[in-house]
């Protein structure tokens, strides 16, 4: 004869059951002072970031630095070149005609050119641009200044013109600099190196190659019109010390029936206008200012093998099996309350670091323009803020699934460490970026990178896919722990 | 009485299977990333770049330190977990005894088994270097220095977590405020730009200044040097201890 239980099932008893789990969670003191810790964690560590300060506003906020091929425009004229073909040597290189107040580096101009990676262009004093087709060269290209104004053309065959942009140069001398400019920004490279990364400049030589190139004064001059040899062109590296000063390789031009080859190399462009200057190492401050994070997380990760480790050194596991015998619904309802419960703590802790920090960040130079302002209505910054909360929650349902399937708070809560604080560690050591990456990307810290503002050299996976490596992680740790406690004895 | 205390942590420390564990996990975690970094140098740097193979060769002991911190820790946690330690103390009344013995206990038994990890590790670099980068040697002062010291680091990071676990009396706060405090300055250290503010954390931080006895060359370039860097992490074990020492005997068990 087989004995059957006369108790009869509770049904809809997972609403108990989520008060049990969540009178367990609240009424131990060490859970308070854990949940406290994290968070206090979290944003105190993100203090620490502020002794960081960057100079990244210092100095001039442009960069110029171009070949030039040039002869003086008195007064109001045009200038018009038709770019023949231009090396594909960095995205944001540049060829085309210009108009600049002198061969100084660093004062005004205005300049109509074509790009490999953007198109048409029209660009004047660091901070006006416009853009116009999209394709690059071959393509005619005028620019016509009237007084104070410069109004830049493109052409498909230098009959019809369309305006790509005007602007006004105040102050513009009477007689400027007009011709051919070339220039190719640096490549970023980074090295890693077992006590860092160096990130050096590659330079890239920019060429190109004009012809039809023409310089029209608008008013009639008193020389005489005849056919004679035209005002003689010269060529200058315009060079920006500041900028690169050790120097780039030296620019040229040849000129052959009317056909010239232009070298440069450099960029000119101001620092909030084009990505060419933006170096792969620049600080991602969102990031940093959630760093505190990534110690705090070892409190919310403790939290969560606790949850789960101490009913067995106790033994209140087995009550609680008693209790409610379908060992699924209570994995399910410790889940539910350590994910709420971390949930909310991780927004308190994410959202808190991130306030607490910006205004510290200001001081310490992280300004526009080098630095924009961040704010919680950003989309991007949204997500990285928001985003660290479920990183921890996450986390904290993959360390509770641990410690079901381990038992033993040392063992689970140092697997999870292992896999949580190392990895981030090992960018430092491995003298491969390639390989590197592959540790974030295969360890939860993937999840990390919900994180992310901006692209690095060391980026490593997009915000949402690593943040699915994480679920991942707690979605086997979490299985793995409903199938041990359905097979295994409390 | 420090004899019988000492029999009796060692009879602990021997029977129970945390230690063979962890001391395999010592071995296996430390052994495994160093071997693995060292066989794929080609791929990642030619001789000419200068690898510090020593160095990394004993790359996985940022890992493998981690099984002695919860050996550690282990050692007097759960002793007050499972109130074992009221046992210990009728046993031996003399609390600075019973913590000097377990220090005692523990230290010889991390460094033994640190030395043997280490030579494994040394053998296991030495075979798997590719062809064309300067063999390891031990003749070579600072590679024995850097293999020697790290057993040291290792016997230091024992006691400082027996320090902690002494303090706080749990297994898992125990862990966890072990871990914070050897990975917050080197994790941190990644996002901080200022350069003087990095270096100055790296040199006051237990596992950034102690693994500095790991490094063979560029030692000028250094937060810490490498035998200074050691120092720090033993005035860490100190400080831990002396607290602990304090705490153990003004608590109730």
């Amino acid at each position: 004869m087989t004995y059957q239980s006369t108790i009869q099932g509770v049904r809809g008893g997972f609403g108990q059951l989520l008060r049990a789990e969540w009178t367990k969670f609240w009424s131990v003191r060490s859970t308070v002072l854990c949940l406290l810790a994290a968070i206090g964690l979290s944003i105190l560590l993100s203090m620490f970031l502020t002794f960081n300060s960057t100079d990244a506003n210092e100095g001039p906020h442009y960069v110029d630095q171009f070949g030039f091929v040039y002869q003086p425009l008195a007064g109001d004229g045009s200038v018009v070149a038709h770019v023949q073909s231009q090396r594909d040597s960095h995205q944001w290189a540049k060829a085309g005609v210009i108009i600049k107040q002198s061969l100084q580096s660093g004062t005004p101009y205005a300049a109509v050119m074509v790009t490999p990676g953007h198109g048409v262009r029209f660009e004047a004093t660091f901070n006006t641009q416009y853009t116009g087709t999209a394709a690059g060269g071959p393509r005619w290209l005028k620019l016509t200044r009237s007084g104070t104004s410069v109004t830049g053309f493109e052409s498909g065959d230098g009959v019809t013109w369309t305006p790509v942009g005007t602007v006004t140069i105040a102050g513009l001398a009477p007689t400027a600099q007009v011709g051919l400019f070339v220039s190719s920004p640096p490549n970023y490279v980074v090295e890693k190196h077992f006590a860092g990364n160096d990130q050096h400049e590659v330079p890239t030589n920019g060429e190109a190659t004009f012809d039809n190139v023409s310089v029209r004064p608008a008013v009639p001059t008193t020389l005489p019109a005849a056919p004679g040899p035209p005002v003689r062109w010269s060529f200058a590296d315009i060079l920006d010390t500041n900028r690169f000063p050790g120097g780039l390789a030296p620019g040229g031009f040849t000129e052959t029936d009317g056909a010239f080859v232009v070298s440069g190399n450099g960029d000119i462009a101001g620092s909030e206008s084009v990505s060419s200057l933006e170096a792969p190492t620049g600080d991602d401050i969102v990031k940093a200012s959630l760093a505190g994070i990534q110690i705090g997380l070892i409190a919310f990760v403790a939290l969560g093998v606790l949850y789960a480790s101490s009913e067995y050194r106790t033994g209140l596991i087995r009550t609680t099996f008693t209790a409610s015998p379908r060992r699924g619904r209570v994995l399910a309802a410790k889940a539910a309350v350590l994910g709420s419960v971390v949930l909310v703590a991780g927004l308190i802790a994410s959202f808190g670091a991130f306030l607490a920090i910006q205004p510290k960040l200001h001081e310490k130079g992280y300004e526009p323009p080098a630095y924009p302002y961040l704010s919680l209505t950003n989309e991007t910054v949204l997500r990285a803020v928001a985003g660290t909360a479920l990183f921890l929650t996450l986390l904290a349902l993959l360390s509770l699934g641990l410690g079901f399937v381990l038992r033993r708070s040392a063992r689970a809560i140092t697997l999870v460490l292992a896999l949580v604080l190392v990895p981030q560690l090992a960018g430092d050591l491995i003298p491969s970026i390639e390989a590197a990456k592959w540790m974030v990307r295969l360890t939860p810290v993937a999840g990390l990178e919900i994180q992310q503002s901006r692209l690095r050299f060391d980026t490593a996976i997009g915000p949402w896919a690593g943040l699915a490596v994480l679920c991942g992680y707690a979605a086997v740790a979490l299985l793995a722990a409903l199938w041990m406690l359905r097979r295994r004895d409390a | 009485m420090i004899r019988r205390a000492l029999r009796m942590e060692w009879t602990k420390l021997r029977t129970v299977r945390t230690s063979t564990w962890s001391l395999a996990c010592l071995a296996a975690f430390s052994i495994g990333p160093g071997a693995l970094l060292v066989s794929s140098l080609g791929g990642m740097c030619p001789p000419e770049c200068d690898a510090d193979a020593a160095q990394l060769s004993l790359a996985g002991v940022r890992l493998s330190q981690l099984a002695v911190v919860v050996l550690a820790v282990l050692t007097v946690s759960v002793e007050y977990e499972t109130t074992m330690i009221r046992t210990t103390f009728a046993a031996v009344p003399g609390r600075i005894t019973v913590l000097a013995a377990k220090a005692l206990a523990l230290t010889v038994v991390v460094l033994a088994a640190g030395t043997v990890t280490m030579l494994a590790m040394f053998g296991v670099g030495r075979a798997v270097m590719p062809d064309g980068y300067p063999p390891l040697s031990l003749a070579d002062g600072p590679t024995l220095r850097a293999f020697g010291g790290t057993v040291l680091y290792l016997g230091l990071t024992a006691l400082l977590a027996l320090g902690v676990a002494t303090i706080v009396r749990h297994t898992a706060a125990g862990i966890s405020l072990v871990a914070a405090l050897f990975y917050v300055v080197p994790i941190a250290a990644q996002a901080i730009g200022d350069e003087h503010f990095r270096e100055q954390l790296q040199r006051y931080a237990p596992m950034s200044a102690g693994l500095a006895i790991q490094a063979t060359k560029g030692l000028d370039d250094l937060p810490i040097g490498p035998w200074p860097g050691l120092a720090v992490l033993a005035a860490y074990a100190a400080a831990a201890l002396l607290i602990a020492a304090v705490l153990i005997r003004a608590r109730d068990a």
